[in-house]
Protein backbone atom coordinates (compact mmCIF):
# COMPACT_ATOMS: atom_id res chain seq x y z
CA UNK A 1 0.00 0.00 0.00
CA UNK A 2 2.47 2.07 0.95
CA UNK A 3 5.22 2.10 -1.49
CA UNK A 4 2.52 2.03 -4.36
CA UNK A 5 -0.15 4.78 -3.21
CA UNK A 6 2.30 7.89 -3.14
CA UNK A 7 5.34 7.46 -5.95
CA UNK A 8 6.07 11.03 -6.30
CA UNK A 9 6.73 10.99 -2.47
CA UNK A 10 10.04 9.90 -3.57
CA UNK A 11 10.83 13.06 -4.59
CA UNK A 12 14.05 14.30 -2.84
CA UNK A 13 12.44 15.39 0.22
CA UNK A 14 10.31 12.88 1.29
CA UNK A 15 12.60 10.18 2.83
CA UNK A 16 13.20 12.09 5.82
CA UNK A 17 9.39 12.97 6.51
CA UNK A 18 8.46 9.36 5.93
CA UNK A 19 8.66 7.84 9.39
CA UNK A 20 5.04 10.32 10.24
CA UNK A 21 3.44 10.54 7.40
CA UNK A 22 0.33 8.83 8.25
CA UNK A 23 0.01 11.27 11.22
CA UNK A 24 0.65 14.39 9.11
CA UNK A 25 -1.71 13.32 6.92
CA UNK A 26 -4.69 13.48 9.84
CA UNK A 27 -2.98 16.85 11.00
CA UNK A 28 -3.10 18.61 7.75
CA UNK A 29 -6.91 17.32 7.48
CA UNK A 30 -8.23 18.27 10.88
CA UNK A 31 -6.51 21.48 10.69
CA UNK A 32 -7.87 22.17 7.21
CA UNK A 33 -11.19 21.29 8.19
CA UNK A 34 -10.85 23.48 11.61
CA UNK A 35 -9.85 26.58 9.99
CA UNK A 36 -12.67 25.82 7.61
CA UNK A 37 -14.98 25.76 10.65
CA UNK A 38 -13.65 28.41 12.29
CA UNK A 39 -13.87 30.99 9.01
CA UNK A 40 -17.29 30.28 8.45
CA UNK A 41 -18.25 30.76 11.92
CA UNK A 42 -16.28 33.80 12.05
CA UNK A 43 -17.79 34.78 9.17
CA UNK A 44 -21.08 34.53 10.33
CA UNK A 45 -20.50 36.44 13.55
CA UNK A 46 -18.73 39.15 12.40
CA UNK A 47 -21.80 39.05 9.63
CA UNK A 48 -19.65 39.43 6.98
CA UNK A 49 -21.98 37.69 5.41
CA UNK A 50 -25.70 37.58 6.77
CA UNK A 51 -26.19 34.01 8.81
CA UNK A 52 -29.35 33.87 7.52
CA UNK A 53 -27.74 32.90 4.73
CA UNK A 54 -24.86 31.00 5.16
CA UNK A 55 -26.01 29.85 8.82
CA UNK A 56 -22.92 29.09 10.49
CA UNK A 57 -20.85 25.98 12.67
CA UNK A 58 -22.74 26.36 15.91
CA UNK A 59 -26.31 27.26 14.74
CA UNK A 60 -26.31 23.86 12.84
CA UNK A 61 -25.35 22.35 16.16
CA UNK A 62 -28.23 24.07 17.78
CA UNK A 63 -30.75 23.16 15.34
CA UNK A 64 -29.67 20.03 15.79
CA UNK A 65 -30.00 19.62 19.29
CA UNK A 66 -33.54 20.91 18.91
CA UNK A 67 -34.24 18.89 16.47
CA UNK A 68 -33.47 15.73 18.28
CA UNK A 69 -34.36 16.55 21.68
CA UNK A 70 -37.84 17.46 20.49
CA UNK A 71 -38.16 14.42 18.72
CA UNK A 72 -39.28 16.08 15.13
CA UNK A 73 -36.95 15.10 13.20
CA UNK A 74 -37.29 11.35 13.97
CA UNK A 75 -40.24 10.33 11.69
CA UNK A 76 -38.34 12.00 8.90
CA UNK A 77 -35.30 10.09 9.50
CA UNK A 78 -37.84 6.81 9.89
CA UNK A 79 -39.53 7.98 6.36
CA UNK A 80 -36.17 8.45 5.02
CA UNK A 81 -34.56 5.59 6.48
CA UNK A 82 -37.03 3.14 5.40
CA UNK A 83 -37.37 4.11 1.73
CA UNK A 84 -33.39 3.87 1.35
CA UNK A 85 -32.91 0.53 3.36
CA UNK A 86 -35.77 -1.14 1.20
CA UNK A 87 -35.19 0.11 -2.18
CA UNK A 88 -31.38 -0.89 -1.59
CA UNK A 89 -31.55 -4.14 0.24
CA UNK A 90 -34.09 -4.75 -2.87
CA UNK A 91 -31.62 -3.93 -5.43
CA UNK A 92 -28.77 -6.12 -3.21
CA UNK A 93 -31.09 -9.10 -3.43
CA UNK A 94 -31.76 -8.51 -7.20
CA UNK A 95 -28.40 -7.19 -8.28
CA UNK A 96 -25.61 -9.32 -6.77
CA UNK A 97 -27.79 -13.02 -8.06
CA UNK A 98 -28.16 -11.24 -11.69
CA UNK A 99 -25.35 -10.25 -11.89
CA UNK A 100 -23.27 -13.82 -10.71
CA UNK A 101 -26.13 -15.55 -13.13
CA UNK A 102 -24.53 -13.22 -15.97
CA UNK A 103 -22.06 -13.58 -15.34
CA UNK A 104 -21.88 -17.87 -15.35
CA UNK A 105 -24.71 -18.72 -17.80
CA UNK A 106 -23.90 -16.81 -21.62
CA UNK A 107 -27.08 -16.71 -22.12
CA UNK A 108 -28.67 -15.56 -19.86
CA UNK A 109 -25.54 -12.54 -20.49
CA UNK A 110 -26.79 -12.62 -23.68
CA UNK A 111 -30.43 -11.87 -22.76
CA UNK A 112 -29.92 -9.22 -19.67
CA UNK A 113 -26.90 -7.70 -20.81
CA UNK A 114 -28.73 -5.58 -23.41
CA UNK A 115 -31.27 -4.62 -21.06
CA UNK A 116 -28.66 -3.89 -17.93
CA UNK A 117 -26.83 -1.88 -20.90
CA UNK A 118 -29.71 0.22 -21.76
CA UNK A 119 -31.10 0.60 -18.11
CA UNK A 120 -27.57 1.83 -17.57
CA UNK A 121 -27.12 4.60 -20.13
CA UNK A 122 -30.59 6.24 -19.21
CA UNK A 123 -29.99 8.38 -15.86
CA UNK A 124 -33.19 6.55 -13.99
CA UNK A 125 -33.48 10.09 -12.09
CA UNK A 126 -35.23 11.42 -15.20
CA UNK A 127 -37.95 8.57 -14.62
CA UNK A 128 -39.13 9.97 -11.95
CA UNK A 129 -42.15 11.67 -12.92
CA UNK A 130 -43.18 8.35 -14.52
CA UNK A 131 -42.80 6.76 -11.29
CA UNK A 132 -44.94 9.19 -9.71
CA UNK A 133 -47.38 8.61 -12.09
CA UNK A 134 -47.67 4.87 -11.91
CA UNK A 135 -46.95 4.80 -7.75
CA UNK A 136 -47.80 8.10 -5.85
CA UNK A 137 -45.97 10.23 -3.71
CA UNK A 138 -45.64 7.83 -1.17
CA UNK A 139 -43.18 6.01 -0.13
CA UNK A 140 -43.13 3.16 -2.73
CA UNK A 141 -42.01 5.87 -5.56
CA UNK A 142 -39.28 6.48 -3.63
CA UNK A 143 -38.55 2.45 -3.22
CA UNK A 144 -38.59 2.18 -6.81
CA UNK A 145 -36.18 5.11 -7.68
CA UNK A 146 -34.07 3.69 -5.29
CA UNK A 147 -33.57 0.13 -6.35
CA UNK A 148 -33.39 1.50 -10.07
CA UNK A 149 -30.72 3.88 -9.21
CA UNK A 150 -28.50 1.09 -7.34
CA UNK A 151 -29.51 -2.40 -8.91
CA UNK A 152 -27.33 -1.22 -12.42
CA UNK A 153 -23.88 -0.77 -10.75
CA UNK A 154 -24.55 -3.38 -8.50
CA UNK A 155 -25.30 -5.78 -11.28
CA UNK A 156 -22.52 -4.57 -13.05
CA UNK A 157 -19.75 -4.90 -10.78
CA UNK A 158 -21.18 -8.07 -9.95
CA UNK A 159 -20.97 -9.05 -13.36
CA UNK A 160 -17.11 -7.74 -13.99
CA UNK A 161 -16.02 -9.69 -11.12
CA UNK A 162 -17.89 -12.97 -12.06
CA UNK A 163 -16.64 -12.70 -16.14
CA UNK A 164 -13.02 -12.27 -14.28
CA UNK A 165 -12.83 -15.02 -11.50
CA UNK A 166 -9.03 -16.55 -12.60
CA UNK A 167 -9.42 -18.77 -15.83
CA UNK A 168 -5.98 -20.30 -14.50
CA UNK A 169 -7.60 -21.34 -11.30
CA UNK A 170 -10.77 -22.84 -13.07
CA UNK A 171 -8.75 -24.62 -15.48
CA UNK A 172 -7.21 -26.16 -12.56
CA UNK A 173 -10.13 -27.29 -10.59
CA UNK A 174 -11.56 -28.79 -13.65
CA UNK A 175 -8.89 -30.68 -14.34
CA UNK A 176 -8.79 -32.17 -10.91
CA UNK A 177 -12.71 -33.45 -11.36
CA UNK A 178 -14.56 -30.06 -9.95
CA UNK A 179 -18.17 -29.37 -10.30
CA UNK A 180 -19.60 -26.06 -11.51
CA UNK A 181 -21.16 -25.93 -8.27
CA UNK A 182 -17.52 -26.16 -6.49
CA UNK A 183 -16.18 -24.39 -9.05
CA UNK A 184 -18.85 -21.64 -8.05
CA UNK A 185 -18.55 -21.75 -4.24
CA UNK A 186 -14.98 -22.03 -4.03
CA UNK A 187 -14.08 -19.63 -6.98
CA UNK A 188 -15.86 -17.50 -8.33
CA UNK A 189 -17.88 -16.16 -5.39
CA UNK A 190 -14.69 -15.40 -3.23
CA UNK A 191 -13.44 -13.22 -6.36
CA UNK A 192 -16.18 -11.41 -6.73
CA UNK A 193 -16.18 -10.16 -3.02
CA UNK A 194 -14.35 -7.06 -3.63
CA UNK A 195 -15.87 -6.20 -7.14
CA UNK A 196 -19.65 -6.93 -5.01
CA UNK A 197 -18.60 -3.92 -2.66
CA UNK A 198 -17.08 -1.42 -5.17
CA UNK A 199 -20.70 -1.86 -6.82
CA UNK A 200 -22.54 -1.64 -3.50
CA UNK A 201 -20.47 1.20 -2.61
CA UNK A 202 -21.42 3.05 -5.94
CA UNK A 203 -25.08 1.76 -5.18
CA UNK A 204 -25.34 2.88 -1.95
CA UNK A 205 -24.24 6.35 -3.62
CA UNK A 206 -26.85 6.03 -6.29
CA UNK A 207 -29.37 5.10 -3.59
CA UNK A 208 -29.13 8.24 -1.38
CA UNK A 209 -29.22 10.27 -4.35
CA UNK A 210 -32.76 8.76 -5.07
CA UNK A 211 -34.13 8.88 -2.11
CA UNK A 212 -33.31 13.24 -1.90
CA UNK A 213 -34.36 13.84 -5.48
CA UNK A 214 -37.82 11.84 -4.74
CA UNK A 215 -38.29 13.61 -1.57
CA UNK A 216 -37.52 16.79 -3.00
CA UNK A 217 -39.57 16.19 -6.46
CA UNK A 218 -42.64 14.85 -4.62
CA UNK A 219 -42.86 13.88 -0.98
CA UNK A 220 -44.59 14.91 2.27
CA UNK A 221 -41.96 13.11 4.80
CA UNK A 222 -38.25 12.86 5.38
CA UNK A 223 -35.56 14.66 5.13
CA UNK A 224 -35.15 15.66 1.90
CA UNK A 225 -38.79 16.79 2.39
CA UNK A 226 -37.48 18.64 5.69
CA UNK A 227 -34.62 19.91 3.52
CA UNK A 228 -37.20 21.69 0.73
CA UNK A 229 -39.24 23.27 3.25
CA UNK A 230 -36.39 24.33 5.25
CA UNK A 231 -35.63 25.87 2.31
CA UNK A 232 -38.71 27.13 1.69
CA UNK A 233 -38.74 28.96 4.95
CA UNK A 234 -35.06 30.33 4.77
CA UNK A 235 -34.22 28.16 7.70
CA UNK A 236 -30.56 27.65 6.74
CA UNK A 237 -29.60 25.61 10.27
CA UNK A 238 -31.97 22.86 9.28
CA UNK A 239 -30.99 22.72 5.46
CA UNK A 240 -27.43 22.25 6.56
CA UNK A 241 -28.28 19.76 9.37
CA UNK A 242 -30.44 17.60 7.07
CA UNK A 243 -27.22 17.96 4.23
CA UNK A 244 -25.07 16.87 7.33
CA UNK A 245 -27.21 14.18 8.25
CA UNK A 246 -27.05 12.75 4.47
CA UNK A 247 -23.04 13.05 4.55
CA UNK A 248 -22.63 11.31 7.69
CA UNK A 249 -24.96 8.66 6.37
CA UNK A 250 -22.87 8.16 3.25
CA UNK A 251 -19.72 8.18 5.53
CA UNK A 252 -21.32 5.63 7.50
CA UNK A 253 -22.45 3.42 4.66
CA UNK A 254 -18.87 3.38 2.83
CA UNK A 255 -17.22 2.67 6.52
CA UNK A 256 -19.61 -0.17 7.31
CA UNK A 257 -19.04 -1.78 3.88
CA UNK A 258 -15.29 -1.62 4.19
CA UNK A 259 -15.35 -3.15 7.52
CA UNK A 260 -17.90 -5.95 5.98
CA UNK A 261 -16.01 -6.35 2.82
CA UNK A 262 -12.46 -6.68 4.96
CA UNK A 263 -14.11 -9.37 7.73
CA UNK A 264 -15.12 -10.93 3.85
CA UNK A 265 -11.43 -11.07 2.67
CA UNK A 266 -9.64 -12.01 5.71
CA UNK A 267 -8.29 -14.85 4.13
CA UNK A 268 -6.64 -12.51 1.19
CA UNK A 269 -3.31 -13.37 1.85
CA UNK A 270 -1.87 -9.65 1.28
CA UNK A 271 -4.30 -6.41 -0.18
CA UNK A 272 -2.98 -6.22 -3.65
CA UNK A 273 -0.69 -8.29 -3.16
CA UNK A 274 -1.52 -10.86 -6.08
CA UNK A 275 -1.21 -9.44 -8.69
CA UNK B 1 -24.73 -25.82 -21.81
CA UNK B 2 -21.84 -23.53 -22.72
CA UNK B 3 -19.70 -26.10 -24.54
CA UNK B 4 -17.19 -23.87 -26.34
CA UNK B 5 -17.87 -20.25 -24.77
CA UNK B 6 -14.47 -18.97 -25.84
CA UNK B 7 -15.23 -19.19 -29.92
CA UNK B 8 -15.06 -16.86 -31.55
CA UNK B 9 -16.25 -17.70 -34.58
CA UNK B 10 -19.14 -16.20 -36.86
CA UNK B 11 -22.02 -18.02 -35.71
CA UNK B 12 -21.11 -16.86 -31.76
CA UNK B 13 -20.53 -13.37 -32.75
CA UNK B 14 -24.29 -13.07 -34.23
CA UNK B 15 -25.51 -14.62 -31.28
CA UNK B 16 -25.66 -11.54 -29.04
CA UNK B 17 -27.22 -9.48 -32.04
CA UNK B 18 -29.83 -12.19 -32.38
CA UNK B 19 -30.47 -12.37 -28.70
CA UNK B 20 -30.31 -8.74 -28.40
CA UNK B 21 -32.98 -8.03 -31.22
CA UNK B 22 -35.41 -10.87 -30.26
CA UNK B 23 -35.26 -9.18 -27.01
CA UNK B 24 -35.92 -5.97 -27.43
CA UNK B 25 -38.65 -6.49 -30.69
CA UNK B 26 -40.48 -8.69 -27.98
CA UNK B 27 -40.48 -6.12 -25.34
CA UNK B 28 -41.92 -3.13 -27.55
CA UNK B 29 -43.98 -5.66 -28.92
CA UNK B 30 -45.18 -6.63 -25.48
CA UNK B 31 -45.56 -2.60 -24.47
CA UNK B 32 -47.41 -1.97 -27.25
CA UNK B 33 -49.84 -4.96 -26.80
CA UNK B 34 -50.31 -3.53 -23.21
CA UNK B 35 -50.90 0.10 -24.38
CA UNK B 36 -53.54 -1.22 -27.34
CA UNK B 37 -55.28 -3.53 -25.82
CA UNK B 38 -53.85 -7.02 -28.27
CA UNK B 39 -53.56 -9.07 -25.19
CA UNK B 40 -57.28 -8.23 -23.48
CA UNK B 41 -58.88 -9.37 -27.27
CA UNK B 42 -56.74 -12.02 -27.40
CA UNK B 43 -56.97 -13.77 -24.01
CA UNK B 44 -60.62 -12.84 -23.50
CA UNK B 45 -62.49 -15.43 -24.95
CA UNK B 46 -59.96 -17.44 -22.47
CA UNK B 47 -60.08 -16.23 -19.50
CA UNK B 48 -63.01 -13.95 -19.68
CA UNK B 49 -63.45 -10.71 -17.71
CA UNK B 50 -59.81 -10.81 -16.04
CA UNK B 51 -58.06 -10.46 -19.31
CA UNK B 52 -59.35 -6.17 -19.07
CA UNK B 53 -56.09 -6.08 -16.71
CA UNK B 54 -54.00 -7.04 -19.85
CA UNK B 55 -55.10 -3.38 -21.40
CA UNK B 56 -53.47 -1.17 -19.37
CA UNK B 57 -54.40 2.84 -20.36
CA UNK B 58 -51.71 4.81 -22.49
CA UNK B 59 -51.57 7.67 -20.13
CA UNK B 60 -49.86 5.19 -17.06
CA UNK B 61 -47.35 3.37 -19.90
CA UNK B 62 -47.62 4.89 -23.64
CA UNK B 63 -46.50 2.94 -26.07
CA UNK B 64 -43.83 2.79 -28.74
CA UNK B 65 -46.17 4.09 -31.49
CA UNK B 66 -47.15 6.80 -29.36
CA UNK B 67 -43.62 8.15 -28.13
CA UNK B 68 -42.12 8.17 -32.08
CA UNK B 69 -45.45 10.07 -33.37
CA UNK B 70 -44.93 12.45 -30.00
CA UNK B 71 -41.34 12.17 -31.31
CA UNK B 72 -41.93 13.20 -34.61
CA UNK B 73 -44.46 16.06 -33.64
CA UNK B 74 -42.09 17.63 -31.16
CA UNK B 75 -38.69 17.50 -33.31
CA UNK B 76 -40.31 17.63 -36.99
CA UNK B 77 -43.78 19.27 -36.90
CA UNK B 78 -43.96 21.80 -34.18
CA UNK B 79 -39.89 22.24 -33.46
CA UNK B 80 -41.07 22.56 -30.02
CA UNK B 81 -38.22 20.97 -28.60
CA UNK B 82 -35.47 22.49 -30.11
CA UNK B 83 -35.58 25.45 -27.58
CA UNK B 84 -35.76 22.87 -24.99
CA UNK B 85 -32.93 21.17 -26.16
CA UNK B 86 -30.90 24.88 -26.48
CA UNK B 87 -31.47 25.97 -22.95
CA UNK B 88 -30.35 22.65 -21.24
CA UNK B 89 -27.65 22.26 -23.85
CA UNK B 90 -26.30 25.89 -23.03
CA UNK B 91 -26.64 24.50 -19.15
CA UNK B 92 -24.33 21.48 -20.07
CA UNK B 93 -22.05 23.14 -21.36
CA UNK B 94 -21.46 25.96 -18.90
CA UNK B 95 -21.18 23.66 -16.12
CA UNK B 96 -19.72 21.08 -17.35
CA UNK B 97 -16.97 23.32 -18.47
CA UNK B 98 -16.88 25.15 -15.52
CA UNK B 99 -16.41 21.55 -13.55
CA UNK B 100 -13.47 20.86 -16.04
CA UNK B 101 -11.79 24.08 -15.96
CA UNK B 102 -11.87 23.82 -12.39
CA UNK B 103 -11.85 19.98 -11.71
CA UNK B 104 -8.90 19.17 -13.44
CA UNK B 105 -6.32 22.06 -12.31
CA UNK B 106 -7.53 21.30 -8.54
CA UNK B 107 -7.24 17.48 -9.30
CA UNK B 108 -3.76 18.08 -10.21
CA UNK B 109 -2.84 20.58 -7.60
CA UNK B 110 -4.03 18.78 -4.87
CA UNK B 111 -2.49 15.34 -6.66
CA UNK B 112 0.94 16.72 -7.06
CA UNK B 113 1.27 18.69 -4.01
CA UNK B 114 1.16 16.11 -1.20
CA UNK B 115 0.09 18.49 2.04
CA UNK B 116 -1.91 20.07 -0.13
CA UNK B 117 -4.06 17.11 -1.08
CA UNK B 118 -3.88 15.71 2.93
CA UNK B 119 -5.95 19.38 3.43
CA UNK B 120 -8.37 18.73 0.54
CA UNK B 121 -8.59 15.45 1.44
CA UNK B 122 -11.72 15.51 4.49
CA UNK B 123 -13.21 17.83 1.78
CA UNK B 124 -13.72 15.57 -1.29
CA UNK B 125 -14.78 12.48 1.40
CA UNK B 126 -17.50 14.67 2.67
CA UNK B 127 -18.60 15.53 -0.52
CA UNK B 128 -18.16 12.64 -2.58
CA UNK B 129 -20.53 10.94 0.37
CA UNK B 130 -23.20 13.46 0.18
CA UNK B 131 -25.66 13.32 -2.30
CA UNK B 132 -25.03 16.71 -3.82
CA UNK B 133 -28.70 17.51 -4.79
CA UNK B 134 -29.24 17.82 -1.03
CA UNK B 135 -27.47 20.92 -1.40
CA UNK B 136 -30.22 22.45 -4.20
CA UNK B 137 -32.32 24.08 -1.55
CA UNK B 138 -29.57 25.75 -0.20
CA UNK B 139 -28.35 26.78 -3.61
CA UNK B 140 -32.19 28.41 -4.14
CA UNK B 141 -31.34 30.26 -1.56
CA UNK B 142 -27.87 31.67 -2.53
CA UNK B 143 -28.71 32.06 -6.48
CA UNK B 144 -32.35 32.03 -7.12
CA UNK B 145 -34.26 29.81 -9.37
CA UNK B 146 -32.83 31.27 -12.76
CA UNK B 147 -30.36 30.02 -15.07
CA UNK B 148 -27.44 30.21 -12.67
CA UNK B 149 -28.67 27.56 -10.03
CA UNK B 150 -28.89 25.04 -13.19
CA UNK B 151 -25.32 25.75 -13.97
CA UNK B 152 -24.30 25.69 -10.48
CA UNK B 153 -25.74 22.08 -9.57
CA UNK B 154 -24.48 20.44 -13.31
CA UNK B 155 -21.09 21.60 -11.61
CA UNK B 156 -21.54 20.67 -7.80
CA UNK B 157 -22.65 17.28 -9.91
CA UNK B 158 -19.81 17.14 -12.27
CA UNK B 159 -16.39 18.55 -10.62
CA UNK B 160 -15.73 15.99 -7.93
CA UNK B 161 -15.27 13.24 -10.73
CA UNK B 162 -12.99 15.19 -12.32
CA UNK B 163 -11.19 15.86 -9.36
CA UNK B 164 -10.86 12.95 -8.13
CA UNK B 165 -9.63 11.10 -11.40
CA UNK B 166 -7.30 13.94 -11.91
CA UNK B 167 -6.16 13.59 -8.25
CA UNK B 168 -5.46 10.36 -8.69
CA UNK B 169 -4.26 9.95 -11.96
CA UNK B 170 -1.14 12.42 -10.58
CA UNK B 171 -0.81 9.91 -7.72
CA UNK B 172 -0.18 6.97 -9.47
CA UNK B 173 1.82 8.44 -12.21
CA UNK B 174 4.75 5.80 -12.56
CA UNK B 175 7.32 7.10 -9.99
CA UNK B 176 10.52 5.69 -11.87
CA UNK B 177 9.66 8.47 -14.81
CA UNK B 178 9.78 11.26 -12.35
CA UNK B 179 12.59 10.00 -11.00
CA UNK B 180 14.24 9.48 -14.37
CA UNK B 181 12.97 12.99 -15.52
CA UNK B 182 14.45 14.59 -11.97
CA UNK B 183 17.99 13.27 -12.57
CA UNK B 184 17.99 14.34 -15.85
CA UNK B 185 17.43 17.85 -14.39
CA UNK B 186 14.06 18.18 -15.65
CA UNK B 187 12.10 21.61 -14.50
CA UNK B 188 8.56 20.98 -12.52
CA UNK B 189 7.00 22.32 -15.66
CA UNK B 190 8.32 20.10 -18.38
CA UNK B 191 8.05 17.21 -16.06
CA UNK B 192 4.16 18.04 -15.81
CA UNK B 193 3.63 18.73 -19.25
CA UNK B 194 5.71 15.49 -21.06
CA UNK B 195 4.84 13.27 -18.06
CA UNK B 196 2.26 14.03 -15.69
CA UNK B 197 -0.27 15.44 -17.78
CA UNK B 198 -0.21 12.52 -20.71
CA UNK B 199 -0.03 9.76 -18.01
CA UNK B 200 -3.08 11.55 -16.86
CA UNK B 201 -5.26 11.34 -19.83
CA UNK B 202 -6.94 7.99 -19.16
CA UNK B 203 -8.06 8.86 -15.83
CA UNK B 204 -9.08 12.27 -16.88
CA UNK B 205 -11.04 10.90 -19.61
CA UNK B 206 -12.59 7.89 -17.07
CA UNK B 207 -13.13 11.00 -14.73
CA UNK B 208 -14.97 12.66 -17.49
CA UNK B 209 -17.08 9.74 -18.45
CA UNK B 210 -18.43 9.27 -14.81
CA UNK B 211 -19.05 13.69 -15.05
CA UNK B 212 -21.30 13.03 -18.34
CA UNK B 213 -23.32 11.14 -16.42
CA UNK B 214 -23.87 13.06 -13.41
CA UNK B 215 -24.48 16.35 -15.49
CA UNK B 216 -27.22 14.59 -17.61
CA UNK B 217 -28.78 14.46 -13.80
CA UNK B 218 -28.28 18.06 -13.08
CA UNK B 219 -29.97 18.73 -15.89
CA UNK B 220 -33.39 17.13 -14.82
CA UNK B 221 -32.84 18.04 -10.88
CA UNK B 222 -31.42 21.47 -11.82
CA UNK B 223 -34.81 21.99 -13.76
CA UNK B 224 -37.01 20.83 -10.73
CA UNK B 225 -36.97 24.79 -9.91
CA UNK B 226 -37.64 27.82 -12.38
CA UNK B 227 -40.21 28.02 -15.25
CA UNK B 228 -38.17 28.55 -18.35
CA UNK B 229 -37.36 26.04 -20.83
CA UNK B 230 -35.73 23.26 -20.43
CA UNK B 231 -35.53 19.04 -20.69
CA UNK B 232 -35.69 18.52 -17.75
CA UNK B 233 -38.82 20.97 -17.30
CA UNK B 234 -40.72 19.60 -20.01
CA UNK B 235 -40.23 16.30 -18.67
CA UNK B 236 -41.38 17.14 -15.25
CA UNK B 237 -43.93 19.20 -16.64
CA UNK B 238 -45.36 16.65 -19.00
CA UNK B 239 -44.96 14.13 -15.95
CA UNK B 240 -47.61 16.28 -13.61
CA UNK B 241 -50.18 16.77 -16.65
CA UNK B 242 -49.97 13.13 -17.29
CA UNK B 243 -47.93 13.24 -20.69
CA UNK B 244 -46.58 9.84 -20.40
CA UNK B 245 -45.45 10.45 -24.53
CA UNK B 246 -43.74 13.71 -23.78
CA UNK B 247 -42.22 12.17 -20.80
CA UNK B 248 -40.10 9.28 -22.83
CA UNK B 249 -39.50 11.20 -25.44
CA UNK B 250 -37.38 13.96 -22.90
CA UNK B 251 -35.91 11.05 -21.52
CA UNK B 252 -35.10 9.15 -25.10
CA UNK B 253 -33.41 12.72 -25.73
CA UNK B 254 -31.35 12.69 -22.56
CA UNK B 255 -30.10 9.34 -23.60
CA UNK B 256 -29.06 10.36 -26.79
CA UNK B 257 -27.29 13.50 -25.70
CA UNK B 258 -25.36 10.87 -23.07
CA UNK B 259 -24.20 8.17 -25.37
CA UNK B 260 -23.33 10.86 -28.25
CA UNK B 261 -21.34 12.75 -25.37
CA UNK B 262 -19.51 9.75 -24.85
CA UNK B 263 -18.80 8.41 -28.05
CA UNK B 264 -17.77 12.32 -28.90
CA UNK B 265 -15.56 11.05 -25.69
CA UNK B 266 -14.20 7.85 -26.82
CA UNK B 267 -13.26 9.50 -30.35
CA UNK B 268 -11.08 12.09 -28.43
CA UNK B 269 -9.43 9.44 -26.31
CA UNK B 270 -8.74 7.29 -28.97
CA UNK B 271 -7.33 10.88 -30.86
CA UNK B 272 -4.98 11.63 -27.59
CA UNK B 273 -3.85 8.09 -26.80
CA UNK B 274 -2.98 6.79 -30.22
CA UNK B 275 0.93 7.17 -29.47
CA UNK B 276 0.59 4.72 -26.34
CA UNK B 277 1.79 1.32 -27.24
CA UNK B 278 -0.50 -1.43 -26.86
CA UNK B 279 -0.04 -3.09 -23.55
CA UNK B 280 1.26 -0.25 -21.76
CA UNK B 281 0.83 -0.50 -18.47
CA UNK B 282 1.25 3.27 -17.64
CA UNK B 283 -2.22 3.98 -17.01
CA UNK B 284 -2.77 0.82 -14.40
Amino acid sequence: MDQHSTPLGDRPHAPSVRVWVPEERTLIGTAALLAFLLVWELTAALRLIDPLFISSPLRVLAAGREMFSTGEIWKDIEASGSAFLWGYLLSIAVGVPAGLAMGSWRRINLLLGPVVDTLNAVPRITLLPLIVIWAGIGIWSKIAVVFLGAVIPITIYTLAGARTSEARFTRIALSFGASRLKIFTSLVLPGVVPFVFTGLKYGAGRALLGVVVGELYASTAGLGHMIAQAGNALETDVVFLGVLLFTITGLAIVGILDAIERWFDRWRPEPGGQR
Amino acid sequence: MSAAPQEHSFVHRHEALIYGLVLLIAILVIWEGLARGWWAELAGPLIGPAAAKLRIRPIFISAPTYIAMQAWQMYVVTGEIWKHIAVSTAELVLGLGLAISFGIPFGLVTGWYRRLGYAAQPFLAALNATPQVALLPLMVIWLGTGFAIRIAIIFLLAVLPIAIAAQAAVKTTDGRLVRLANSFGASQRHLFATIILPASIPFLIGGLRLAIGRAMIGIVVGELYGSALGIGLMINRAGSMFETDTVFVGVLTIVAAGLTLTDLLRRIERRLEHWRPPGDGAAT
